[in-house]
């Protein structure tokens, strides 16, 4: 029964190929001019320049954390290279200019670049290694005045917003890859929803790393002013190369006074072969601000890729009334190695936040799940309910939960549960006993476990969800 | 209900077992044939537990020698999930919880599973809705039983219903029921017991395995079967059960030794 | 006995104190209760009271129960039925009775119901014997706990109630303990034995006749065999100056269930540490309230201990604290390595009335075994405004719908109470102290 289980975990990841495309490489290494020449490039304003110079200062001061649950050789940040871009035109006037081979790249993945092939209702901006390559539906959006663009282009066309809510949510010191990121960002996108506008689509980030030996640093900020609300979704893929790829993004979103945003994460990038050689360092600092009143920041995650993931996406309820909701299924085999959970601060009076963490774990993979609740001394009525559930295939995975309650305001609710089960023999005896065959039976098991989580993603993209995990998890139960 | 016309279901010879390579099971035979229930009884650690569960397959334990025809089947050749295709159905003593998959959605794909084994049409959710209703009313359990998860948050009583209510959807020819009467109030043992009684036929067989008379009150059988180490020690009809009530499983060992004794005695006279 | 080597304990000489009039003791006619009693003598020699300082008494300050002389008590002042019989339950035709920890006969009912055996004290008897041999003081920790260790040097007269296999016992059984005398310590002991498939429901009541100062140092031992059913009601009324300190030990046999609720009202202080051992496929729920004011504690000090298989928790505590008073709740549950698929869900819910009020809670989950379920919640608040402000708008009064949201919270536990007179008296109880409370 082990082999079959085995088996259903082990299908090969699918997105592993290289695109032959000319490419734009910086020399490796980072220092003072590095940013310099990133800037130059970008054309960016000197007040940008700025803010990366102040960044890098920090960030040669800072030590790389060491208390995240994961172990892997100390990062060269002198062999990576900080800029990488596909030769193309600096601007593209419409899709047909797109780099042909870089459309069939995008079709191979299952994103759709052409418009008229789009998935109905879902704009798409699309990030090849540093920079964006392509956004569609912008001009739809710009009718009901959202901005959804890439950030060097927003901080072209404005840079006033950009300037107003850049680094105001993760401060350019707030940790080590979020120093570095703020440093030598290259692109990302950037959306704006204005007052009183709800987005009518999914919009959507498409990101790639394609070149070997790179490190990609992309930067999001999100903005939904008053009443506006938005439900923003990326993905990730690599390919398989046997070095480790550096991704150290920063995600900043902010809402005001009744705004909404949900942000959901599908991410796949490379995770190593079965050995674990090879695989990307999935270093990533999200935060949330639910700034004004009645706001909400939700995150939602699958997380399935990655050699490492290190990642807390958090909400930091400011607003009174304010919800911070995170969402996480996290999936690890053979080595991989995921440190992930959410941080919710509760500053606001009667706010509330929830957090709901899957973590499965198979091969020799490990899993943790690491949460902070924080109840600030002036934030009256505020409820946290937790719950973390780990499930374990096979025997030597491991799972490790470590939820840290800070509560200054006795007048807190704060409830917390956590589950650790298994697939194992007993389990899938039963389900034999009633006729079920091992396959079935471990794919009606994680998708059972996983069903609070899937029922938060996008229709379209609940349904890749569940696929992804079917593919990732194929044959792992022994 | 024994009777003439009855045919062998399941024929067990010289049955060992061994679960981390520690023998559970020291030749165990047994036949049962159609229209008549059996119960094995025995105290804790004998092995009477052990015995439904290498029937079904489990994959712990390891089948050292013996034989287990089932149908004229060789059981032993059999994946668990092809014996429940048989029609070999195990109620366990701890059904295991499913957390997020709906209790309507994991009986419908075993009843589904079993009728495309059997050739029969598959129901679709709504026609399985009003056929599995039916059966729960039987069993005195709430339709909301069929939206929560499978057994999970559902009390002692409730899980041993869910199974024998997947029995009676199942429609086995050969039921084993390990410890269903365990942890139960003499309310819910009746139901249960009700239940099973319903499921009864002149087709079927059922295997009772219980550490207690208890349930024999409600479910009479046709033979009780004493297991101790391993080995089925002494077998009688339902008054056997009524002894060991009252004198307890050491006096059948007792008993079981002086006869080895006697006829070790013989044997050298 | 080496009692010179104790020296570190303070205060000097409280347990020699209590022990000088411990020798006074009538014999008693059962033998294993005269043994329990000379061992729990000198192993208290090795023993010495808890401070803060200890951690499961970090909350919780006895130093003023220690600065008190108890007295044992005096011969029993004989009551009539008429004056404690407002504490009877119309539902219960078993009935003991102790008045000060002495057995009353007279005011006891002992049927002759079939299956149950409860001894008739003074009495001695072969049967007992093996009970007394086989349960007393077995489920109890006498190791480190020094008032468990006290109540069985002081070992007189034990509620000794045997259930017989596979009987079920449909009316519940009375324990009925009254406090009568003033600055007297007194010892109520209780065992219950449920043999394999029998189920019974066992209320274990602490009343006082008047609301001066005693100590009560109570210990109750509960052994399920396999498939028993208990249902264990408790309910601690005794007087706003009393001393009350108890421990509680359970063994729950395999496939066999214990329910339990507990209720606090009385005492200035109160501890009361509930353990429960759970062998394969056991199921518990173990309810409690604790509804205090003035400046009243009650500690709570509950340990759940999954040392087998399939074993299944429920826990729900609830404090409503008005007044300066404090209340604590301090909820483990163990799983063992051996105790795979697990269960087991504990919540704790509190109400401050008061400014003043406090809580200190510690759910504490300790698990070795890697599949299991384990979930615990807990909450700290006051009123919803909104809810009062519902009910104002309803014309209610701000005290009558604080009251009522007050009741409501604590009602969600006295509900599970299956004996309906004893219910009524609590949810009167309640009612009236809720209005004291603000």
């Amino acid at each position: 029964m082990s082999e079959v289980l085995q088996d259903l975990v082990n299908r090969p990841y699918k997105h592993g190929f290289v695109t032959d495309i000319e490419s734009d490489v910086a020399e490796k290494g980072l220092s003072e001019d590095t940013i310099r020449m990133i800037s130059a490039k970008k054309d960016e304003p000197e007040w940008l320049l700025e803010f990366r110079l102040t960044s890098y200062r920090a960030w040669i001061k800072m030590e790389e954390p060491t208390w995240a649950n994961v172990h892997y050789p100390k990062i060269d940040l002198q062999a990576i290279s900080y800029y990488a871009a596909p030769k193309q035109k600096p601007k593209l006037e419409s899709m047909d200019e797109v780099d042909p081979e870089l459309l069939r790249t995008f079709e191979k993945l299952g994103v759709p670049l052409h418009e008229r092939m789009a998935l109905a209702g879902v704009a798409v901006d699309v990030i090849f290694d540093s920079v964006s390559v392509a956004t569609t539906y912008k001009d739809k959006l710009a009718a009901v005045g959202i901005i959804f663009c890439s950030m060097s282009e927003a901080v072209k066309e404005h840079p006033e917003l950009v300037q107003k809510y850049l680094g105001t949510v993760i401060p350019t010191n707030d940790n080590f890859f979020a120093a570095l990121n703020s440093a030598v960002f290259t692109d990302g996108s950037f959306c704006f929803i204005p007052k009183g506008v709800k987005c009518p689509m999914e919009l959507s980030t498409y990101f790639r790393i394609n070149t070997e030996e790179t490190g990609q640093f992309e930067r999001t900020l999100i903005i939904a002013e008053d009443e506006a609300t938005v439900s923003y979704l990326e993905g990730c893929t690599a390919p398989a190369f046997s070095s480790n790829q550096l991704h150290a993004a920063v995600v900043e979103l902010v809402a005001l006074d009744n705004a909404d945003i949900k942000y959901s994460t599908v991410q796949n990038w490379y995770a190593g072969d079965k050995n674990g050689v090879g695989g990307v360092y999935n270093f990533v600092t999200k935060r949330g601000l639910a700034k004004g009143v009645n706001s909400r920041v939700s995150w939602t995650q699958v997380e399935t890729g990655s050699a490492i993931t290190w990642k807390y996406p958090s909400v930091v309820l400011l607003g009174d009334n304010s919800v911070g909701e995170f969402y996480s299924v996290a999936v690890t085999n053979h080595h991989q190695q995921a440190d992930t959970g959410t941080k919710m601060i509760h500053l606001g009076k009667n706010t509330r936040s929830t957090i709901v963490s899957k973590g499965i774990s198979a091969g020799r993979s490990s899993n943790s799940y690491r949460g902070l609740v924080r109840v600030g001394p002036k934030a009256d009525n505020a409820r946290n309910f937790s719950q973390c559930d780990s499930m374990l295939i096979g025997d030597k995975s491991g799972a490790n939960t470590f939820p840290y309650i800070n509560v200054r305001n006795n007048s807190a609710q704060v409830e917390h549960e956590a589950s650790t089960s298994k697939i194992g023999e007993d389990q899938l005896f039963y389900f034999a006993q009633r006729g079920i065959d091992a396959e079935a039976a471990v794919s009606m098991i994680i998708n059972g476990f996983c069903k609070e989580v899937f029922q938060q993603l996008p229709m379209e993209f609940a349904a890749e969800a569940t696929q992804l995990l079917g593919l990732k998890l194929e044959g792992s139960v022994g | 209900m024994i009777n003439k016309e009855s045919k062998t279901i399941l024929e067990v010879h010289g049955l060992h077992a061994t679960v981390n390579g520690v023998e559970i099971l020291k030749g165990l035979d047994l036949t049962v044939k159609s229209g008549e229930v059996h119960a094995i009884m025995g105290p804790n650690g004998s092995g009477k537990s052990t015995f439904a569960k290498v029937l079904a397959g489990h994959t712990a334990y390891e089948v050292t020698a013996g034989t287990a025809m089932f149908e004229g089947q060789n059981l032993f050749e059999l994946a668990p999930e092809e014996r429940a295709r048989a029609g070999v159905f195990l109620a366990f003593q701890y059904p295991i919880e499913i957390p997020g998959v709906a209790n309507s959605q994991f009986l419908r794909l075993t009843y589904n599973t079993m009728q495309a084994q059997r050739g029969n049409e598959e129901l679709d959710p709504l026609e399985f809705d009003d056929y599995v209703r039916d059966k729960m009313k039987r069993l005195e359990m709430s339709p909301n039983f069929l939206d929560r998860s499978v057994n999970e948050g559902f009390s002692g009583g409730e899980k041993k219903r869910n199974e024998i209510l997947q029995m009676a959807l199942l429609e086995p020819r050969l039921g084993v029921l390990d410890e269903t009467d365990s942890g139960l109030d003499i309310d819910a043992l009746s139901v249960v017991a009700h239940g099973v009684n319903e499921l009864a036929n002149k087709d079927n067989a059922i295997v009772l395995v219980t550490h207690y008379q208890r349930l024999l009150n409600y479910i009479v059988p046709d033979f009780v079967h004493v297991v101790d180490n391993g080995r089925i020690i002494k077998t009688g009809g339902k008054e056997l059960a009524l002894e060991l009530e009252t004198r307890g499983y050491d006096w059948v060992g007792v008993e079981h030794q002086a006869a080895n004794l006697a006829t070790v005695t013989a044997g050298a006279a | 006995m080496s009692r010179v080597t104790s020296i570190r304990r303070p205060p000097a000489g409280y347990i020699e104190t209590l022990l000088a009039e411990q020798p006074k003791l009538p014999t008693s006619p059962l033998m294993g209760v005269n043994q329990l009693r000379s061992k729990a003598v000198d192993h208290l020699a090795t023993l010495t009271l808890p401070t803060k300082r200890d951690e499961a008494w970090r909350f919780t300050d006895i130093s003023a129960l220690t600065k008190l002389l108890f007295q044992p008590v005096s011969p029993v002042i004989s009551l009539e039925n008429i004056d404690v019989e407002h504490f009877y339950l119309e539902e219960a035709t078993t009935r003991l009775v102790f008045v000060d920890g002495v057995y009353a006969s007279e005011l006891s009912i002992i049927t002759e119901e079939s299956g149950v055996t409860v001894v008739k004290l003074p009495s001695a008897d072969a049967t007992h014997a093996e009970l007394i041999e086989s349960h007393l003081g077995r489920h109890v920790d006498l190791e480190d706990n020094v008032f468990a260790t006290l109540n069985t040097a002081f070992l007189h007269d034990p509620a000794l109630i045997t259930v017989s296999r596979n009987t079920a016992v449909i009316d519940p059984i009375h324990v009925l303990f009254i406090a009568t005398q003033t600055g007297v310590a007194s010892y109520p002991r209780c065992l219950v034995a449920a043999e394999s498939g029998s189920s019974v429901t066992l209320i274990e009541d602490y009343v006082a006749l008047h609301d001066e100062t005693y100590l009560i140092n109570s210990v109750t031992e509960i052994a399920l065999a396999d498939n028993a059913r208990v249902n264990h009601i408790r309910v601690q009324r005794d007087s706003g100056e009393a001393f009350h300190i108890a421990n509680c030990s359970v063994s729950v046999g395999r496939s066999s269930n214990y329910q339990s609720v507990s209720v606090a009202l009385g005492a200035k202080t109160s501890r009361y540490n509930l353990n429960v051992l759970m062998d394969e496929g056991a199921e518990c729920a173990v309810d409690g309230l604790a509804l205090i004011a003035d400046s009243q504690l009650a500690d709570t000090h509950t340990c759940i201990d999954h040392s087998q298989p399939h074993g299944v928790s429920r826990q729900l505590h609830k404090c409503i604290v008005g007044g300066k008073a404090h209340a604590v709740f301090n909820g483990n549950i163990r799983v063992r390595q051996d105790a795979q698929s697990t269960n087991s869900k504990q919540s704790n819910g509190n109400l401050l009335l008061t400014e003043k009020a406090h809580v200190d809670t510690k759910p504490q989950l300790e698990i070795f075994a890697d599949d299991v379920k384990c979930a615990h919640g807990s909450t700290i608040g006051q009123l919803d405004n909104e809810e009062v402000f519902y009910l104002k708008s309803r014309g209610l009064s701000d005290s009558v719908a604080r009251n009522l949201l007050t009741y409501a919270f604590g009602a969600e536990i006295i509900d599970r109470i299956p004996i309906p007179s004893l219910k009524r008296k609590l949810e009167q109880a309640v009612l009236e102290q809720t209005s004291l409370l603000l």
